[in-house]
């Protein structure tokens, strides 16, 4: 039931749900007091059970099964399972097996960086209407045009969805600027696909890989393959250059108050990504690292827990990684979401593009990133640490999409033409391992325990499990809810301004949970 | 006088008979001149689902997502891509499955957890709520792939949600209403989109066990460029190896889908031109119990009779 409301001046309950442009089923419960949110839970809205599924299962499945709990970013979930296979099976991975790891996780991350700006976010910010001045002669513009002109006209209910109706918010009011983000918006969907065929070309297809495996990759390493990659992956990449990054760039000029607006209040934590040699923990491209109080220091998976006091399971709670357990209680008391509270040494954590990039640059690793933070954080005149923001996340992915394009562009070319793409496989009796990677939404963890040749265990700590997280035990609220605390509202009604912090987190839901 | 929607069906009967055309001249120039009020409105929900379905429906590749949602059809609801958000999206799905809003047809994504149906919700009521409220209203639904046929991966062994698909759910409710499956995990973009352009132009497809023929009456295997290896018996060792996957798991002869002809991702690949063996992901038993895995490494699997060469 929703709460009916209260006089004008006094504390409101207003929910978000269901929030769209996200992936599934978000409930946001809101208290709205003098303009600004001062409370936040965030309630997500569907379990399956994934790693009840798993118990028993061949080892050698977990890495299609898991895929299945995102199909927006499948190939996270299919490497990091192959990872955890990997240390547990004690596999020597080919250097084709691993590079060939990097093309494919690679390419999903630039269609979904394209993604989460135009498809999900640009709408809260560009005004679709002004195709309706269009004067131009292209002819995919002059099409939409005609197009909403005779879904308005047309006396039918709901004239222009999906694009139509939406919330009443300040939009960008700049006719030029609203045609040329709704012309990338069109052709963001043409370059996300290309990038999903450079992820097929290995992958096998898309979503949902079948030629990833622990261990390397199916495909063989065909030169003529390789070159089609990269044909697909420098479109993509000019289109980042060319187009993404202005953007972002245009709609912070317009809307410069959201370098300070849906900062989470606690630390970050990344697992950085992409393996330079074989060997799993060989240096990555980007570094991983926790940052607690403004020091990065090295991730120990032991010191995660799982609270589950304000989520719907009676499974023990503040568990580590190895000993978690999942038992669904969907109407226990006090529980309001079916995402657990994962917490690092007790401390609530953001994850994500802005956890990536501040991790690597405040270590000073990654030149392609720290050149692109100073350049942007100083003609922008934000510090580093705005990163932690609405706009800071839309950058953040910018600049990683550009970093990542020219990183699988260099990577490819260092592929052995003809040599073995994959570790000979052979299931052991038992062992254990975990698999940590970073999925276009943040830190991603599997944990694997095999006996008898099946899995005994797995547990995913997933990237949304720790932004959309619930309070903890102890009450602290998660990064998510953390960001949207404080934020001032215009209209607690149609909150457009909470909906930007939270697609700028691009939450997953269907990971959330799993 | 018979209204639009009488004429359009009567329309729609004719081609499926007679193929478009055959038609007398003003019936196919109204069936092909739709304007935005004749074009199906699709009304998307998710159940138990990871959105993987439709991310593979934006993979379209020609015509293009755009024109496929706004001149083939019109997405009237999509939560990863509707506009309006909160209350206003809620009261524009209670608007269409009161049916005041106008014609539209279900699309489903996901399977229903009917032995939890706190596992599914969607604004403050549970998912099944809207869809006993949907088979009143629509003309018919698309179930959109391996979740919403037959419960997929959420509806596997050991799940705790009790997952099925779309018509077992209505079924158990006694609702008989048309449900074209369309199988896959995730479903191919063209399985979807050319069965919503047969239903615009054409008519209701032809079916085979509810999923439209044209795609799945014949089995991987059957279609399959390695078959030729299969008879010869040149099998792959090793995964990464050329020759017949049967030996190492695949599931083509078990599994109806034209992948071996369609390919994925605008024609790039498959999964066996990958040497990866097809997992089922288009059959309804697909992923279901924990005894049949995806791969056979550590065994020398037996081949079963050749039952394609006796028939």
């Amino acid at each position: 039931m929703r709460t009916p409301k209260l006089p004008e001046r006094g504390m409101r309950q207003i929910n978000l749900g269901p929030v769209t442009r996200i992936e599934g089923h978000l409930n946001i419960h809101t208290t709205v007091e003098n303009g600004a949110i001062v409370d936040a839970k965030c309630s997500t809205e569907m379990f399956r059970g994934f790693e009840m599924i798993l118990r028993g299962r061949d080892p050698l499945d977990a890495q299609q099964i898991t895929q299945r709990i995102c199909g927006v970013c499948p190939y996270a979930h299919g490497i990091a399972a192959s990872y955890a296979q990997e240390a547990a099976y004690g596999l020597a991975v080919p250097k084709n097996g691993r590079i060939l790891h990097n093309l494919i996780q690679g390419a999903n991350h630039l269609y979904d960086y394209l993604l989460n700006f135009y498809q999900l976010s640009a709408l809260d910010y560009v005004d679709v209407t002004s195709v309706l001045r269009y004067q131009g002669r292209d002819e995919e513009l002059l099409h939409v045009k005609q197009w909403v002109k005779a879904q308005l006209d047309s006396g039918m209910k709901f004239p222009g969805t999906p694009f139509l109706p939406r919330l009443p918010g300040p939009y960008i009011t700049n006719v030029e600027l609203n045609i040329g983000a709704l012309k990338h918006y069109l052709e963001a969907l043409t370059l996300q696909r290309k990038a999903n065929q450079a992820v097929a070309i290995f992958g096998g297809k898309f979503p949902h890989s079948t030629a990833i495996f622990p261990g390397g990759c199916s495909q063989n390493a065909r030169v003529e393959l390789i070159t089609a990659y990269q044909s697909l992956i420098r479109e993509v990449r000019d289109f980042i250059n060319d187009k993404y990054l202005p953007d972002i760039v245009a709609v912070a000029e317009i809307f410069p108050e959201y370098w300070h607006i849906g900062a989470s209040k606690g630390g970050f934590l990344s697992y950085g990504q992409f393996p330079l040699s074989p060997a799993l923990d060989s240096e990555r491209f980007i570094a991983p690292g926790v940052l607690l109080d403004g020091k990065v220091r090295p991730v120990d998976f032991d010191r995660i827990r799982q609270d589950v006091k304000y989520a719907r399971y009676d499974s023990g709670t503040g568990l580590s990684v190895r000993e978690s357990d999942t038992s669904p209680s969907p109407q226990k008391q006090d529980a309001y979401t079916w995402t657990k509270a994962p917490r690092y040494d007790g401390r609530m954590v953001e994850v994500g593009p802005a956890a990536r990039v501040m991790i690597d640059y405040l270590q000073g690793h990654n030149e392609g990133i720290r050149k692109r933070v100073d350049a942007y954080a100083a003609s922008a005149g934000i510090r580093v640490e705005q990163l932690n923001s609405v706009l800071g996340r839309h950058l953040s992915r910018g600049i990683l999409g550009a970093v990542i394009a020219d990183f699988l562009l260099e990577e490819s070319d260092r592929i052995d033409a003809d040599a073995p793409t994959m570790a000979p496989l052979e299931i052991p009796e038992s062992g254990e391992g975990f698999g940590a990677t970073e999925a276009s939404r943040g830190a991603l963890l599997h944990y694997v325990r095999i006996a008898n040749q099946k899995i005994d265990m797995y547990e995913c700590v997933v990237p949304t499990t720790w932004n959309c997280s619930p309070r903890d035990d102890r009450g602290h609220p998660g990064a998510m809810e953390s960001a949207l605390i404080g934020t001032k509202i215009r209209d607690p009604e149609e909150q457009i301004e909470a909906l930007r912090v939270v697609r700028s987190l691009d939450p997953c839901i269907a990971c959330s949970v799993h | 006088m018979i209204t639009r929607r009488e004429f359009l069906k009567m329309a729609a009967a004719l081609a499926a008979a007679y193929g478009i055309q055959g038609l007398p001249a003003p019936v196919a120039a109204a069936l092909n001149t739709l304007g935005p009020e004749g074009v199906p409105r699709l009304i998307h929900l998710q159940g138990l689902a990871c959105s993987g379905c439709s991310i593979s429906l934006l993979q379209a590749d020609s015509p293009s997502i755009l024109p496929l949602i706004t001149d083939y059809s019109q997405l009237g609801f999509h939560s990863d891509l509707s506009a309006v958000s909160g209350k206003k999206a809620l009261d524009l799905i209670d608007a269409f499955l009161s049916g005041k809003a106008g014609e539209y047809y279900l699309t489903f994504e996901g399977a229903i957890p009917e032995a939890m149906p706190e596992a599914c919700v969607i604004g403050d009521n549970h998912l099944t709520d809207y869809l006993l409220k949907a088979a009143e209203t629509m003309n018919g639904a698309l179930a959109v792939g391996a979740c919403a046929c037959d419960g997929g991966i959420p509806g596997a062994e050991g799940n705790p949600t009790g997952a099925i698909g779309l018509k077992q759910f209505f079924r158990s409710r006694g609702i008989d209403k048309l449900v074209v499956d369309i199988r896959g995990c995730s479903v191919h973009p063209d399985w979807v989109w050319h069965t919503v352009i047969r239903l615009v132009k054409a008519g209701l497809p032809k079916l085979v066990n509810d999923s439209p023929a044209l795609f799945f009456s014949r089995k991987v295997h059957e279609q399959c460029p390695r078959y030729h290896d299969f008879q010869e018996e040149i099998f792959a060792k090793h995964l990464s190896d050329k020759g017949c996957l049967f030996k190492l798991g695949c599931l083509g002869p078990d599994t109806p889908a034209d992948c071996p002809t369609r390919w994925w991702n605008a024609g790039r690949t498959w999964c066996v031109n990958n040497n990866a063996p097809c997992v089922g992901c288009a059959s309804p038993n697909f992923a279901r119990a924990k005894s049949i895995p995806f791969y056979r490494i550590s065994e020398n699997r037996e081949v079963p009779h050749q039952q394609g060469d006796d028939e």
